[in-house]
Protein backbone atom coordinates (compact mmCIF):
# COMPACT_ATOMS: atom_id res chain seq x y z
CA UNK A 1 0.00 0.00 0.00
CA UNK A 2 1.21 3.54 -0.69
CA UNK A 3 0.02 6.41 1.12
CA UNK A 4 1.21 10.04 0.65
CA UNK A 5 0.36 12.65 3.23
CA UNK A 6 0.38 16.56 2.24
CA UNK A 7 3.42 16.84 -0.05
CA UNK A 8 3.92 20.37 -0.44
CA UNK A 9 6.79 21.29 -3.30
CA UNK A 10 7.68 24.34 -4.77
CA UNK A 11 9.87 25.53 -7.05
CA UNK A 12 9.98 29.64 -6.49
CA UNK A 13 7.73 31.24 -6.98
CA UNK A 14 5.57 28.74 -8.24
CA UNK A 15 4.12 25.80 -6.13
CA UNK A 16 3.83 22.78 -7.98
CA UNK A 17 2.19 20.64 -5.39
CA UNK A 18 -0.05 21.84 -2.76
CA UNK A 19 -0.81 19.53 -0.02
CA UNK A 20 -1.30 16.16 -2.10
CA UNK A 21 -2.50 13.36 0.04
CA UNK A 22 -3.54 9.65 -1.91
CA UNK A 23 -3.61 6.08 -1.46
CA UNK A 24 -2.92 3.39 -3.47
CA UNK A 25 -3.78 -0.10 -2.95
CA UNK A 26 -3.36 -3.01 -4.94
CA UNK A 27 -4.56 -1.20 -8.27
CA UNK A 28 -3.72 0.87 -10.65
CA UNK A 29 -4.03 4.67 -10.05
CA UNK A 30 -4.18 7.13 -12.70
CA UNK A 31 -3.19 10.54 -12.29
CA UNK A 32 -4.05 12.89 -14.98
CA UNK A 33 -2.94 16.50 -15.23
CA UNK A 34 -1.61 18.96 -17.88
CA UNK A 35 2.31 18.61 -18.70
CA UNK A 36 4.62 20.85 -16.28
CA UNK A 37 1.76 19.78 -13.69
CA UNK A 38 3.63 18.81 -11.33
CA UNK A 39 2.69 15.14 -11.86
CA UNK A 40 6.13 14.17 -12.35
CA UNK A 41 7.48 15.74 -9.06
CA UNK A 42 4.82 13.84 -7.16
CA UNK A 43 6.87 10.80 -9.00
CA UNK A 44 10.14 11.62 -8.42
CA UNK A 45 9.49 12.57 -4.57
CA UNK A 46 7.51 9.19 -3.91
CA UNK A 47 10.78 7.40 -5.25
CA UNK A 48 13.18 9.66 -3.37
CA UNK A 49 14.59 11.69 -6.33
CA UNK A 50 13.72 14.55 -4.97
CA UNK A 51 13.00 15.91 -1.83
CA UNK A 52 9.65 17.27 -0.13
CA UNK A 53 9.02 20.35 0.77
CA UNK A 54 6.97 19.19 3.34
CA UNK A 55 4.78 15.77 3.63
CA UNK A 56 5.45 12.58 4.00
CA UNK A 57 5.70 8.59 2.24
CA UNK A 58 4.65 5.50 3.33
CA UNK A 59 4.95 2.20 1.95
CA UNK A 60 3.04 -0.68 3.45
CA UNK A 61 3.06 1.20 6.47
CA UNK A 62 6.55 2.40 6.67
CA UNK A 63 7.83 6.08 6.68
CA UNK A 64 10.11 6.33 3.79
CA UNK A 65 10.22 10.22 3.52
CA UNK A 66 14.19 10.57 4.31
CA UNK A 67 15.23 7.10 2.72
CA UNK A 68 16.97 7.22 -0.34
CA UNK A 69 16.32 6.08 -3.78
CA UNK A 70 17.56 2.86 -3.31
CA UNK A 71 15.88 1.98 0.22
CA UNK A 72 12.57 2.59 -0.83
CA UNK A 73 11.59 -0.50 -3.07
CA UNK A 74 10.68 1.32 -5.38
CA UNK A 75 9.88 0.28 -9.36
CA UNK A 76 10.20 3.38 -11.42
CA UNK A 77 9.71 3.53 -15.28
CA UNK A 78 10.34 6.90 -16.47
CA UNK A 79 9.22 9.38 -19.42
CA UNK A 80 11.51 7.63 -22.16
CA UNK A 81 12.24 3.86 -21.55
CA UNK A 82 16.42 5.22 -20.16
CA UNK A 83 17.87 1.51 -21.03
CA UNK A 84 21.59 1.04 -19.74
CA UNK A 85 22.93 1.31 -23.72
CA UNK A 86 26.22 -0.89 -22.75
CA UNK A 87 24.36 -3.70 -21.79
CA UNK A 88 22.09 -6.10 -23.37
CA UNK A 89 17.87 -6.58 -22.76
CA UNK A 90 19.11 -9.46 -20.79
CA UNK A 91 21.61 -7.67 -18.27
CA UNK A 92 19.29 -4.67 -18.29
CA UNK A 93 16.38 -6.94 -16.87
CA UNK A 94 18.80 -8.25 -14.30
CA UNK A 95 20.21 -5.17 -12.99
CA UNK A 96 19.39 -5.43 -9.84
CA UNK A 97 20.03 -8.85 -8.71
CA UNK A 98 23.17 -7.33 -8.03
CA UNK A 99 22.34 -5.41 -5.34
CA UNK A 100 19.99 -8.23 -4.08
CA UNK A 101 16.62 -6.96 -5.58
CA UNK A 102 14.90 -9.77 -6.98
CA UNK A 103 15.45 -13.32 -8.68
CA UNK A 104 16.25 -15.10 -11.71
CA UNK A 105 13.12 -16.54 -11.60
CA UNK A 106 11.61 -13.56 -11.89
CA UNK A 107 13.25 -12.15 -14.65
CA UNK A 108 12.82 -15.31 -16.93
CA UNK A 109 9.02 -15.08 -15.53
CA UNK A 110 8.53 -11.05 -17.22
CA UNK A 111 11.22 -12.40 -19.70
CA UNK A 112 8.40 -14.95 -21.01
CA UNK A 113 5.35 -12.41 -20.20
CA UNK A 114 6.33 -9.65 -22.51
CA UNK A 115 8.17 -11.62 -25.02
CA UNK A 116 11.35 -10.72 -24.83
CA UNK A 117 13.15 -14.25 -25.20
CA UNK A 118 14.32 -13.62 -29.15
CA UNK A 119 15.92 -10.01 -27.99
CA UNK A 120 17.56 -10.75 -24.82
CA UNK A 121 21.40 -10.25 -26.07
CA UNK A 122 20.76 -6.90 -27.84
CA UNK A 123 21.33 -3.81 -27.25
CA UNK A 124 18.85 -1.44 -26.55
CA UNK A 125 19.72 1.23 -29.46
CA UNK A 126 18.47 -1.30 -31.85
CA UNK A 127 15.29 -2.15 -30.21
CA UNK A 128 11.83 -0.52 -31.28
CA UNK A 129 10.15 1.94 -28.94
CA UNK A 130 7.46 -0.29 -27.96
CA UNK A 131 10.29 -3.11 -26.84
CA UNK A 132 12.13 -0.74 -25.52
CA UNK A 133 9.10 0.15 -22.99
CA UNK A 134 8.31 -3.73 -22.37
CA UNK A 135 12.29 -4.21 -21.45
CA UNK A 136 12.00 -0.77 -18.87
CA UNK A 137 8.85 -2.53 -17.56
CA UNK A 138 10.55 -5.66 -17.13
CA UNK A 139 13.53 -4.53 -16.24
CA UNK A 140 11.58 -2.32 -12.94
CA UNK A 141 9.26 -5.52 -12.10
CA UNK A 142 12.53 -7.87 -12.27
CA UNK A 143 13.91 -5.86 -9.00
CA UNK A 144 10.28 -7.01 -7.12
CA UNK A 145 9.09 -3.56 -6.01
CA UNK A 146 6.85 -3.02 -3.26
CA UNK A 147 5.47 0.17 -5.73
CA UNK A 148 5.77 0.24 -9.03
CA UNK A 149 5.56 4.52 -10.39
CA UNK A 150 4.85 5.10 -14.45
CA UNK A 151 6.30 8.53 -16.21
CA UNK A 152 4.25 8.62 -19.16
CA UNK A 153 5.93 5.87 -20.33
CA UNK A 154 4.92 5.64 -23.52
CA UNK A 155 4.89 9.04 -24.19
CA UNK A 156 7.40 8.42 -27.15
CA UNK A 157 4.93 5.94 -28.77
CA UNK A 158 2.57 6.22 -31.65
CA UNK A 159 -0.93 5.62 -31.06
CA UNK A 160 -1.35 2.47 -32.45
CA UNK A 161 1.63 0.61 -30.62
CA UNK A 162 -0.02 2.55 -27.39
CA UNK A 163 -3.09 1.06 -27.72
CA UNK A 164 -1.31 -2.34 -28.27
CA UNK A 165 0.80 -2.17 -25.34
CA UNK A 166 -1.19 -0.52 -22.53
CA UNK A 167 -3.81 -3.62 -22.50
CA UNK A 168 -0.43 -5.91 -22.29
CA UNK A 169 0.72 -3.62 -19.61
CA UNK A 170 -2.02 -3.93 -17.34
CA UNK A 171 -2.35 -7.53 -17.76
CA UNK A 172 1.37 -8.01 -16.80
CA UNK A 173 0.82 -5.71 -13.79
CA UNK A 174 -2.42 -7.07 -12.48
CA UNK A 175 -0.66 -9.97 -12.18
CA UNK A 176 1.32 -8.70 -9.56
CA UNK A 177 -1.00 -7.33 -7.62
CA UNK A 178 0.71 -4.47 -5.91
CA UNK A 179 0.42 -0.15 -5.76
CA UNK A 180 0.80 0.96 -9.35
CA UNK A 181 0.44 4.92 -9.95
CA UNK A 182 0.65 5.83 -13.43
CA UNK A 183 0.89 9.68 -14.45
CA UNK A 184 0.18 10.78 -17.91
CA UNK A 185 -1.51 14.10 -19.61
CA UNK A 186 -3.28 11.71 -22.26
CA UNK A 187 -7.30 10.52 -20.75
CA UNK A 188 -7.18 7.91 -23.55
CA UNK A 189 -4.55 6.60 -22.33
CA UNK A 190 -5.48 6.91 -18.90
CA UNK A 191 -8.51 4.93 -19.29
CA UNK A 192 -7.23 1.57 -20.89
CA UNK A 193 -4.84 1.31 -18.32
CA UNK A 194 -6.41 2.54 -15.04
CA UNK A 195 -8.60 0.76 -12.74
CA UNK A 196 -9.02 4.41 -10.47
CA UNK A 197 -8.45 7.71 -11.33
CA UNK A 198 -7.14 11.11 -9.70
CA UNK A 199 -6.51 14.50 -11.32
CA UNK A 200 -3.93 17.03 -10.27
CA UNK A 201 -5.33 20.57 -11.02
CA UNK A 202 -3.12 23.66 -10.01
CA UNK A 203 -1.29 21.42 -7.89
CA UNK A 204 -3.89 20.15 -6.18
CA UNK A 205 -5.38 16.53 -6.82
CA UNK A 206 -8.67 15.20 -6.79
CA UNK A 207 -10.36 11.93 -6.85
CA UNK A 208 -12.28 11.36 -9.73
CA UNK A 209 -14.91 8.75 -11.22
CA UNK A 210 -13.33 8.27 -14.99
CA UNK A 211 -11.14 9.46 -17.11
CA UNK A 212 -13.11 11.40 -19.16
CA UNK A 213 -14.07 13.88 -15.98
CA UNK A 214 -10.27 14.73 -16.03
CA UNK A 215 -10.85 15.87 -19.37
CA UNK A 216 -13.47 18.46 -17.87
CA UNK A 217 -11.47 19.21 -15.56
CA UNK A 218 -8.41 20.18 -16.31
CA UNK A 219 -10.00 21.92 -19.69
CA UNK A 220 -11.90 23.95 -17.48
CA UNK A 221 -8.79 24.83 -15.61
CA UNK A 222 -7.17 25.78 -18.87
CA UNK A 223 -10.28 28.00 -19.91
CA UNK A 224 -10.38 29.80 -16.58
CA UNK A 225 -6.06 30.62 -17.01
CA UNK B 1 21.41 38.25 -50.27
CA UNK B 2 22.08 34.88 -48.37
CA UNK B 3 24.50 34.43 -51.58
CA UNK B 4 26.85 37.54 -50.93
CA UNK B 5 26.86 37.02 -47.30
CA UNK B 6 28.46 34.10 -47.94
CA UNK B 7 31.11 35.71 -50.68
CA UNK B 8 31.62 37.91 -47.53
CA UNK B 9 32.54 35.35 -45.29
CA UNK B 10 34.37 33.32 -47.95
CA UNK B 11 36.53 36.62 -48.97
CA UNK B 12 37.37 37.43 -45.24
CA UNK B 13 37.68 34.23 -43.93
CA UNK B 14 39.77 32.58 -46.54
CA UNK B 15 42.90 34.71 -47.28
CA UNK B 16 43.31 35.20 -43.15
CA UNK B 17 43.02 31.64 -42.44
CA UNK B 18 45.64 30.68 -45.62
CA UNK B 19 48.19 34.05 -44.15
CA UNK B 20 47.95 32.85 -40.90
CA UNK B 21 47.38 29.45 -40.24
CA UNK B 22 48.09 27.31 -43.61
CA UNK B 23 51.33 29.53 -44.33
CA UNK B 24 53.12 29.14 -41.63
CA UNK B 25 52.94 25.69 -41.47
CA UNK B 26 54.28 25.58 -45.33
CA UNK B 27 56.95 27.77 -44.05
CA UNK B 28 58.54 25.47 -41.84
CA UNK B 29 57.33 22.08 -43.99
CA UNK B 30 59.30 23.99 -46.72
CA UNK B 31 62.33 24.31 -45.00
CA UNK B 32 62.95 20.96 -44.23
CA UNK B 33 66.33 19.90 -45.42
CA UNK B 34 67.59 16.34 -45.95
CA UNK B 35 70.58 16.73 -43.86
CA UNK B 36 68.74 18.11 -41.00
CA UNK B 37 66.63 14.92 -40.86
CA UNK B 38 69.64 12.91 -40.94
CA UNK B 39 70.99 14.87 -38.25
CA UNK B 40 68.12 15.34 -36.03
CA UNK B 41 67.64 11.52 -36.25
CA UNK B 42 70.97 10.58 -35.30
CA UNK B 43 70.63 12.17 -32.68
CA UNK B 44 69.95 10.73 -29.08
CA UNK B 45 68.78 13.36 -27.53
CA UNK B 46 66.23 13.92 -29.72
CA UNK B 47 64.68 10.36 -29.57
CA UNK B 48 65.04 10.65 -25.89
CA UNK B 49 63.05 13.59 -25.86
CA UNK B 50 60.29 11.96 -28.35
CA UNK B 51 60.48 9.06 -25.74
CA UNK B 52 60.02 11.72 -22.63
CA UNK B 53 57.19 13.86 -24.71
CA UNK B 54 54.93 10.52 -25.83
CA UNK B 55 55.45 8.47 -21.64
CA UNK B 56 55.01 11.83 -20.09
CA UNK B 57 51.71 13.28 -21.85
CA UNK B 58 50.60 9.41 -22.00
CA UNK B 59 50.90 9.59 -18.07
CA UNK B 60 49.42 13.11 -17.62
CA UNK B 61 46.06 11.80 -20.01
CA UNK B 62 45.67 9.12 -17.69
CA UNK B 63 45.77 11.25 -14.59
CA UNK B 64 43.71 13.88 -16.22
CA UNK B 65 41.19 11.36 -17.46
CA UNK B 66 41.40 9.99 -13.68
CA UNK B 67 40.70 13.68 -12.31
CA UNK B 68 38.25 14.40 -14.74
CA UNK B 69 36.30 10.63 -13.89
CA UNK B 70 36.45 12.41 -10.48
CA UNK B 71 34.83 15.74 -10.85
CA UNK B 72 32.31 14.08 -13.18
CA UNK B 73 31.17 12.96 -9.65
CA UNK B 74 30.91 16.00 -8.45
CA UNK B 75 29.54 17.68 -11.15
CA UNK B 76 26.41 15.08 -10.66
CA UNK B 77 26.09 14.32 -7.43
CA UNK B 78 27.80 16.96 -5.62
CA UNK B 79 27.14 20.30 -7.25
CA UNK B 80 26.07 22.15 -4.17
CA UNK B 81 29.07 21.80 -2.67
CA UNK B 82 31.77 23.88 -2.17
CA UNK B 83 34.40 21.57 -3.12
CA UNK B 84 32.15 20.85 -6.53
CA UNK B 85 32.85 24.89 -6.93
CA UNK B 86 36.13 25.32 -6.61
CA UNK B 87 36.78 22.54 -8.81
CA UNK B 88 34.45 24.35 -11.17
CA UNK B 89 36.52 27.73 -10.76
CA UNK B 90 39.99 26.08 -10.78
CA UNK B 91 39.18 24.07 -14.27
CA UNK B 92 39.24 27.28 -15.75
CA UNK B 93 41.98 28.90 -13.75
CA UNK B 94 44.68 26.89 -15.66
CA UNK B 95 43.54 27.91 -19.41
CA UNK B 96 43.67 31.23 -18.42
CA UNK B 97 46.77 31.36 -16.44
CA UNK B 98 50.09 31.84 -18.05
CA UNK B 99 51.98 28.52 -18.20
CA UNK B 100 54.62 30.35 -17.00
CA UNK B 101 53.24 30.82 -13.74
CA UNK B 102 51.47 27.37 -13.75
CA UNK B 103 55.27 25.83 -14.05
CA UNK B 104 56.49 28.28 -10.88
CA UNK B 105 53.41 27.60 -8.94
CA UNK B 106 54.23 24.02 -9.49
CA UNK B 107 57.67 24.92 -8.51
CA UNK B 108 57.25 26.40 -5.21
CA UNK B 109 54.46 23.71 -4.73
CA UNK B 110 56.72 20.54 -4.95
CA UNK B 111 60.13 21.99 -5.07
CA UNK B 112 63.25 21.84 -3.14
CA UNK B 113 62.08 24.09 -0.09
CA UNK B 114 58.14 22.04 0.08
CA UNK B 115 59.54 18.64 -1.05
CA UNK B 116 63.70 18.48 -0.40
CA UNK B 117 62.99 15.54 1.44
CA UNK B 118 62.38 13.41 -1.87
CA UNK B 119 65.65 14.59 -3.51
CA UNK B 120 67.83 17.58 -4.01
CA UNK B 121 65.27 19.26 -5.96
CA UNK B 122 62.19 17.87 -4.35
CA UNK B 123 60.12 16.52 -7.22
CA UNK B 124 61.54 19.49 -9.71
CA UNK B 125 63.27 18.78 -12.91
CA UNK B 126 62.15 15.13 -12.54
CA UNK B 127 60.42 13.07 -15.08
CA UNK B 128 57.50 13.21 -12.91
CA UNK B 129 57.53 17.09 -12.98
CA UNK B 130 56.74 16.72 -16.49
CA UNK B 131 54.30 14.61 -16.07
CA UNK B 132 52.61 16.99 -13.57
CA UNK B 133 53.05 20.27 -15.93
CA UNK B 134 51.74 18.47 -18.76
CA UNK B 135 48.47 17.46 -15.87
CA UNK B 136 48.17 20.69 -14.80
CA UNK B 137 47.71 22.49 -18.08
CA UNK B 138 45.82 19.73 -19.36
CA UNK B 139 43.29 18.55 -17.11
CA UNK B 140 40.74 21.60 -17.58
CA UNK B 141 40.17 20.14 -21.24
CA UNK B 142 39.54 16.26 -19.66
CA UNK B 143 37.15 17.68 -17.33
CA UNK B 144 35.11 19.65 -19.39
CA UNK B 145 34.18 17.77 -21.91
CA UNK B 146 33.61 14.66 -19.36
CA UNK B 147 31.65 17.19 -18.18
CA UNK B 148 29.79 18.47 -21.44
CA UNK B 149 29.19 14.64 -22.26
CA UNK B 150 26.68 14.36 -19.07
CA UNK B 151 25.20 17.42 -20.15
CA UNK B 152 24.13 15.20 -23.29
CA UNK B 153 22.99 12.12 -21.43
CA UNK B 154 19.73 11.11 -20.09
CA UNK B 155 19.70 11.76 -16.73
CA UNK B 156 17.08 9.86 -16.00
CA UNK B 157 19.31 6.14 -16.41
CA UNK B 158 20.74 7.78 -12.79
CA UNK B 159 17.09 7.79 -11.06
CA UNK B 160 16.41 4.79 -12.59
CA UNK B 161 19.90 2.98 -11.35
CA UNK B 162 19.13 4.20 -7.89
CA UNK B 163 15.57 2.72 -7.33
CA UNK B 164 17.12 -0.49 -8.74
CA UNK B 165 19.26 -0.49 -5.65
CA UNK B 166 22.46 1.61 -6.52
CA UNK B 167 24.29 4.14 -4.31
CA UNK B 168 25.43 7.04 -6.38
CA UNK B 169 28.38 5.95 -6.23
CA UNK B 170 27.51 2.65 -7.99
CA UNK B 171 25.14 4.46 -10.03
CA UNK B 172 27.64 6.63 -11.44
CA UNK B 173 30.66 3.79 -12.00
CA UNK B 174 28.22 1.35 -13.47
CA UNK B 175 26.06 3.41 -15.50
CA UNK B 176 27.20 7.10 -16.01
CA UNK B 177 30.96 6.24 -17.01
CA UNK B 178 30.25 3.32 -19.28
CA UNK B 179 27.77 5.29 -21.03
CA UNK B 180 30.19 8.36 -21.25
CA UNK B 181 33.01 6.40 -24.08
CA UNK B 182 32.72 9.12 -26.30
CA UNK B 183 33.36 11.98 -24.09
CA UNK B 184 36.09 10.25 -22.14
CA UNK B 185 37.71 9.42 -25.33
CA UNK B 186 37.60 12.54 -26.14
CA UNK B 187 38.58 14.01 -22.83
CA UNK B 188 41.74 11.94 -23.33
CA UNK B 189 43.00 12.83 -26.94
CA UNK B 190 42.33 16.18 -25.99
CA UNK B 191 44.60 15.95 -22.68
CA UNK B 192 47.00 14.29 -24.09
CA UNK B 193 47.89 16.67 -27.30
CA UNK B 194 47.31 19.45 -24.80
CA UNK B 195 50.01 17.81 -23.03
CA UNK B 196 52.66 16.65 -26.11
CA UNK B 197 52.25 20.57 -27.20
CA UNK B 198 53.05 22.12 -23.49
CA UNK B 199 56.61 24.05 -23.19
CA UNK B 200 56.52 26.84 -20.77
CA UNK B 201 55.17 25.02 -17.50
CA UNK B 202 57.35 22.11 -18.54
CA UNK B 203 60.31 23.77 -19.04
CA UNK B 204 59.69 25.63 -15.85
CA UNK B 205 59.71 23.18 -13.52
CA UNK B 206 61.03 20.24 -14.94
CA UNK B 207 63.55 21.85 -16.50
CA UNK B 208 65.30 21.23 -20.25
CA UNK B 209 67.84 18.80 -19.26
CA UNK B 210 68.85 16.72 -22.47
CA UNK B 211 68.25 13.14 -22.00
CA UNK B 212 66.60 13.58 -19.10
CA UNK B 213 63.45 15.95 -18.84
CA UNK B 214 63.45 17.10 -22.10
CA UNK B 215 60.43 16.85 -24.62
CA UNK B 216 60.13 17.58 -27.81
CA UNK B 217 58.89 21.27 -27.55
CA UNK B 218 62.07 22.17 -25.02
CA UNK B 219 64.22 20.02 -28.05
CA UNK B 220 63.29 22.25 -30.38
CA UNK B 221 63.48 25.64 -28.23
CA UNK B 222 67.32 24.34 -27.80
CA UNK B 223 68.07 24.00 -31.46
CA UNK B 224 66.74 27.33 -32.38
CA UNK B 225 69.06 28.82 -29.57
CA UNK B 226 72.09 26.40 -30.64
CA UNK B 227 71.72 28.03 -34.26
CA UNK B 228 70.45 23.70 -35.19
CA UNK B 229 67.50 25.91 -37.23
CA UNK B 230 67.64 22.49 -39.80
CA UNK B 231 67.14 20.09 -36.82
CA UNK B 232 64.67 22.31 -35.31
CA UNK B 233 62.82 22.24 -38.28
CA UNK B 234 63.08 18.53 -38.48
CA UNK B 235 61.74 18.17 -34.83
CA UNK B 236 58.84 20.64 -35.18
CA UNK B 237 57.67 19.01 -38.53
CA UNK B 238 57.79 15.46 -36.42
CA UNK B 239 55.52 17.06 -33.41
CA UNK B 240 53.28 18.68 -36.41
CA UNK B 241 53.00 14.97 -38.03
CA UNK B 242 52.23 14.11 -34.48
CA UNK B 243 49.28 16.18 -34.19
CA UNK B 244 48.09 15.43 -37.25
CA UNK B 245 48.04 11.86 -36.18
CA UNK B 246 46.23 12.52 -33.04
CA UNK B 247 43.48 14.85 -35.34
CA UNK B 248 43.04 11.93 -37.39
CA UNK B 249 42.40 9.49 -34.83
CA UNK B 250 39.90 11.16 -32.96
CA UNK B 251 37.89 12.26 -36.08
CA UNK B 252 37.81 8.68 -37.58
CA UNK B 253 36.89 7.27 -33.43
CA UNK B 254 34.11 10.21 -33.54
CA UNK B 255 32.97 8.60 -37.18
CA UNK B 256 32.91 4.97 -35.90
CA UNK B 257 31.11 6.22 -32.95
CA UNK B 258 28.03 7.80 -34.68
CA UNK B 259 28.27 5.00 -37.11
CA UNK B 260 27.93 2.55 -34.83
CA UNK B 261 24.42 4.37 -33.30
Amino acid sequence: MLNVEKVEKSFLPRRVLREVSLSVDSEIRVIIGLNGGGKSTLLKIIAGIWPADSGKVFIDGKNVTGLSPEDREIGYVPQHPALFRHLSVKENICYALKNGRGAVEEGDRLIALLGLRDILDKKPDVLSGGYQSRVSLARALASRPKVMLFDEPLSDLDLAIKEKLLPEFKRVLKAQGMPVLYVTHDPREAGLVGDSFSALVQGEISEINSAEEAFDLIKADYDSA
Amino acid sequence: MNKLNKNIVAVLFTPLFLLLIVYPLVALLVRLEWDGVANTFADTFFWLSVRNTLCAALLAALLSLVLAVGFGYCYLFLKHTAIYKVANLMNDLPIALPHTVAGLTLLLAFGRKTCGFLGETGLAFTLLAVVLAMFFVSYPLAARTVASGMDKMETEIIDVARTLGDTPFKAYFRVVVPTLGEALFSGFVLAFSRSLSEFAAVVMFGGNLPGSTQVLASYVFTKVEEGELEMAVTASCFCVLLSLLIVATLSLRRRVWHAER
